[in-house]
């Protein structure tokens, strides 16, 4: 694990963004580390603009923000625009193509595209699943950093509802990340 | 031991049932409504009672009210709530009220900025109500679990003090989410250094004594000792009256058991590299000390002389940590600057006191690393475009 570990995840209320930051955080909770999860959102619940900076570290933790963060999940193309400049070189954006229209190519670091919301249309009929299917693959991205099995049994601690559909969309993110 | 990812407002509700407070009374406010959400989901469980009033004016009287029928209570609010409770909290004040108010601060003024963080309410927690001759204490932790223990620390003060006193956060606390530690035993919560106080009753004749005296249990209604715990000025035996005379005894007493007492909470602060004479002294509270205490770690990895000076308790002011020729950096979320005149009215004659603010984001690491090393060197800071020498 390193000594601190910074994921950004931003986009509209609704999408997930904050459930997405608190699974990842339960899970290294899990693990006996360190977690701070800040959330800052506008006045609407769903639509309105929301992020979540979530900070892992073996040691306590004194800055919450995440300012050179190490992943960026990108789900509008407002929130993209706004925090890509933030990724240092070693670091990498996860963008849903549904969301994140356009691409700057120029950023030193990697991005990778994850058709979360397509899949889970395709898989489910549903874009709800869209989330977990981000989960499965931020698991694989925190392969060495996080155990999958603690991400996933966040994950449906969390969301109790639809055990078995979340469980296959966090297997269709973990696997598309090959 | 317990080990949750839970927020800033979990953490507060279970410190105040921790605490023993078994009545919460208030009006939902982003960034302070999970709070409420959560005690009335804990207190029926504690056989205590949660209400929603119509309003924060009543919510506070309400507390104040359960106060007196002997319940620990709490309300908790955030800015455009806590304005709502000046009313009440000079009530409280007056009539010695144990109670516990938490404000999270949001942007200001007015409703502002509901999702972001703001420290606008500095000087509103020192005067939270009308007519002054009274001393307020106020606590700010920087996380969700100092939050618990503070909350925890409100209420055993409050109980020693018999007075309202608040606990000042912010959005980052309540709403952001955080590793916290729940204590589940006596024995736990002593590890934990949480210190509790029975509520006890006055037993009369006297409502107040003539005295900066702790540990003067408060009235209860209907036990047939003390006062009237009307707003006027009581008499020592605790009826009401309008004479100079008798207004005289009540304010020395509100104001001296406070000043008088300052051995009770003038432990609780944080300093970071203040051991060598840092040049420069960075002095913060609430969220805002988590960058700053990142910050002066790097600055001094590049050998500035930097050192950081949290307060936790915010009133009374503690002026003893200011007493050292050095320059002063007061970084705030506000743009205005609150903290910033009581650094200088408290600072040497010979210190220089500068300002650095921002609102409703947490400032940078860069941004202070610049500055830090633009104040060593003498030059001015500015920020946003906006010369901020003359705060």
């Amino acid at each position: 694990m390193k000594d601190r570990l910074e994921i950004v995840a931003s986009g509209f209320g609704g999408q997930g963004v904050v459930r997405l930051g608190q699974v990842l955080g339960e899970a290294a909770v899990k693990e006996g580390l360190r977690v701070t999860m800040l959330k800052s959102h506008g006045t609407e619940m769903r639509g309105g603009y929301v992020r979540s900076q979530v900070v892992l570290s073996p040691k306590t933790i004194d800055s919450p923000m995440c300012e050179n963060p190490d992943f960026f999940v990108a789900l509008s193309s407002a929130a993209y625009n706004r925090f890509k400049d933030t990724v240092p070189q070693e670091g990498l954006i996860l963008f849903d193509p549904a969301f994140v229209e356009e691409i700057d190519a120029k950023l030193p670091c990697a991005q990778r595209e994850l058709p979360a919301k397509q899949l889970a249309l395709d898989n489910f009929g549903r874009v709800i699943f869209s989330n977990s299917i981000a989960l499965g693959a931020m698991a694989r991205l925190l392969e060495g950093q996080l155990k999958k099995e603690g991400i996933l049994e966040s994950l449906l601690e969390i969301i109790p509802k639809f055990h078995q559909e979340n469980r296959d969309a966090f297997e269709i993110g973990y696997n598309y990340m090959n | 031991m317990k080990r949750f990812l839970e927020t800033g407002n979990f953490a507060i509700t279970e410190g105040a049932i921790l605490a023993g407070c078994r009545f919460f009374c208030g009006y939902p406010i982003t960034p302070a409504t999970e709070l409420a959400e959560a005690m009335s989901k804990r207190l029926p469980q504690e056989g205590g009672v949660y209400l929603q009033a119509e309003d924060e004016c009543a919510a506070m009287h309400l507390c104040i009210g359960a106060s007196l029928g002997g319940m620990k209570s709490m309300t908790a609010t955030s800015g455009p709530g806590f304005i709502l409770y000046a009313d009440p909290y000079g009530w409280a004040l007056g009539c010695e009220m144990p109670l516990v108010v938490v404000n999270s601060g949001r942007v200001g003024p007015v409703s502002g900025i509901t999702g972001a963080p703001g420290q606008g309410e500095f000087y509103l927690t020192r005067y939270p109500t009308q007519g002054g001759n009274f001393e307020c204490i106020t606590l700010a932790p920087n996380s969700a679990q100092e939050a618990m223990a503070m909350v925890v620390e409100a209420f055993y003060l409050s109980e020693r003090f018999r007075m309202p006193i608040t606990v000042l956060v912010d959005q980052l606390i309540t709403d952001g989410f955080e590793d916290i530690t729940v204590p589940e035993s006596e024995e736990e919560m002593r590890q934990m250094g949480f210190k509790t106080w029975p509520r006890a009753f006055c037993a009369g004749p006297d409502f107040y004594p003539f005295t900066d005296d702790l540990d003067i249990p408060p009235v209860q209604m209907g036990s047939g000792a003390g006062g009237m715990c009307s707003d006027w000025t009581p008499t020592v035996e605790g009826y009401d009256i309008e004479e100079v005379d008798a207004h005289h005894k009540h304010a020395y007493r509100l104001i001296y058991k406070v000043r008088n007492h300052r051995d009770m909470f003038n432990h609780l602060y944080e300093k970071k590299f203040m051991d060598d004479d840092p040049e420069l002294v960075v002095v913060s509270y609430g969220t805002p000390s988590r960058v700053v205490n990142t910050a002066v770690d790097q600055a001094r990895a590049r050998g500035l002389k930097v050192g950081a000076l949290r307060l936790i308790n915010l009133w009374p002011f503690p002026d003893e940590h200011f007493a050292r020729k050095a320059k002063y950096l007061a970084v705030e979320l506000n743009w205005d600057g609150q903290l910033v005149r009581e650094v200088q009215r408290a600072a040497t004659k010979d210190a220089e006191v500068h300002f650095l603010g921002s609102c409703g984001d947490l400032p940078t690491i860069p941004d202070l690393l610049e500055n830090f090393e633009k104040l060593l060197k003498n030059q001015p800071l500015t920020r946003k475009g906006w010369e901020l020498e003359a705060w």
